[in-house]
């Protein structure tokens, strides 16, 4: 088996991946790419790799996957035994499916404002932080809502890749200007995520030593 | 800080050995609970290089900044610096508190020399949600004593009054409360509790009820500023 991961430290995709490959203790290479201020994921060697010039990408024995999202589910799908990370039940299937969509459409607009505020990637600031903190309200919304019948996470009653696909949004989210003041069921949720057997720290989401 | 109290938070949401950050008047504030319950509210910055104690953690009886790991007791004292663990730490070192309450479910602060009355306790209630809109205290306690509190059901429950600081809702008995919060200009948190002890369903129907209320303070005011 052979698994390379090109990876980004201070990129949140790439932090998705990191996550679940440590929290199922899958082994794997790690290649460093130069996004920033390299551009290194947009020059003719890596673009050799990965057309899409996206990272992550992922190669799992040659096979090439792109979008941390679907690297997320291919992971699961092949490496976790327990079968709740991408649970097979169609309604929380789907459930998961749903919020991972949501994570690259609405959720989008959050790595967006931060590769702004942080690299000055070019962005309409004020539109792409309120797209942002619109998404962070449904899932505020949501979360205040499961929590009445002892929800703890997203979907069903352990955490799923529907959790860490939408988590670095909201852990990071001081770094694009949003503070956690106005969403208490995310605030309560990340403190349930952080506590996942396995769990990584990036830049900006702090080891509470 | 006017005199008064005032709900920064529901006493649910803040779990033992957490902290929240928040903001009243503009003003950052941390609320958080040490290990043995007691909830704290501060001024929400370290006196070392000013960092939001909010973004720190909770140990024991102490919160602790994430910047330095300045550790601060229940009176807001600093206890210990990391960076110097053999240092007596001066009385000087000491982050400005506020009174806390914890009444009808909600916490309130007040500043330190307040002579207002604590806001009256009240039993039998279950939270609801803390809603966040982008609309000025006033407007939002108008458009409340005017049209009422969305119903779960479609039909709105009726303003019944302010009793001690909690706006009432329903009739012929209030079902509903909603504490204010005047979090920043233009910026209200509704910090809602239900009456009795409503089954799991009622209340996720309660925050939807939540959602159309801040859809509608905020909808109204896009329009207003539209028709402007």
């Amino acid at each position: 088996m052979s698994l390379v991961l090109y990876d980004y430290a201070l990129d949140e995709n790439c932090y998705k991946v990191r996550l679940l490959l440590s929290i199922l203790g899958v082994p794997h290479e790690t290649v460093a790419i130069d996004m920033f201020p390299g551009s290194e994921h947009r020059g003719p060697a890596f673009l050799a790799l990965n057309p899409r010039g996206t990272l992550p990408a992922l190669f799992a024995d040659g096979l090439l996957l792109t979008g941390a999202e679907a690297i997320l589910a291919y992971l699961a799908e092949r490496f976790d035994e327990s079968g709740t990370w991408l649970p097979a039940d169609p309604a929380a299937f789907g459930a998961v499916l749903s919020w991972l969509h949501f994570a690259v459409d609405e959720l989008s607009a959050a790595a967006r404002a931060r590769a702004h505020a942080m690299t000055d990637a070019p962005a309409d600031e004020a539109a792409v932080v309120a797209a942002a903190r619109a998404a962070l309200r449904l899932m505020d919304d949501h979360m205040t809502k499961r929590e009445f019948s002892g929800g703890r996470f997203f979907v069903g009653e352990t955490p799923t890749i529907a959790d860490l696909a939408l988590f670095p949004a909201f852990a990071l989210s001081r770094d694009y200007g949003i503070d956690h003041d106005e969403f208490p069921a995310l605030r309560r949720w990340i403190r349930r995520v952080r506590a996942v057997s396995g769990f990584l720290t990036m830049p900006g989401i702090p080891d509470y030593h | 800080m006017s005199a008064g109290w005032y709900p920064l938070a529901l006493a649910d949401g803040i779990e033992p050995g957490t902290s929240a950050g928040t903001q009243l008047f503009g003003k950052e504030l941390v609320v958080w609970r040490d290990a043995g319950g007691a909830a704290h509210v501060w001024e929400d910055r370290c006196p070392h290089r000013g960092m939001r104690l909010s973004f720190g953690f909770v140990r024991g009886d102490r919160i602790a900044c994430l910047y330095h790991g300045w550790q601060f007791d229940g009176a807001g004292q600093c206890r210990a610096i990391p960076a110097h663990p053999h240092l007596d730490v001066p009385e000087t070192i000491k982050v400005a508190t506020y009174r806390v309450a914890e009444r009808a479910g909600v916490i309130w602060a007040a500043d330190a020399h307040t002579e207002a009355p604590e806001p009256a306790a009240r039993d039998a209630l279950t939270p609801i949600r803390s809603l966040y809109v982008d609309r000025p205290v006033a407007a939002v306690r108008a458009a409340l004593a005017g049209a009422g509190f969305p119903g779960a059901d479609g039909a709105p429950l009726p303003f019944a009054g302010d009793a001690g600081g909690l706006l009432a809702f329903g009739a012929p008995e209030p079902v509903l409360f909603a504490a204010l919060q005047p979090f920043a200009a233009g910026r209200t948190a509704l910090h809602i509790l239900a009456v009795g002890a409503p089954a799991a369903e009622d209340r996720v129907a309660l925050a939807g009820a939540a959602e159309v209320l801040r859809r509608a303070l905020e909808g109204a005011s896009a329009l207003a500023e539209a028709a402007a």
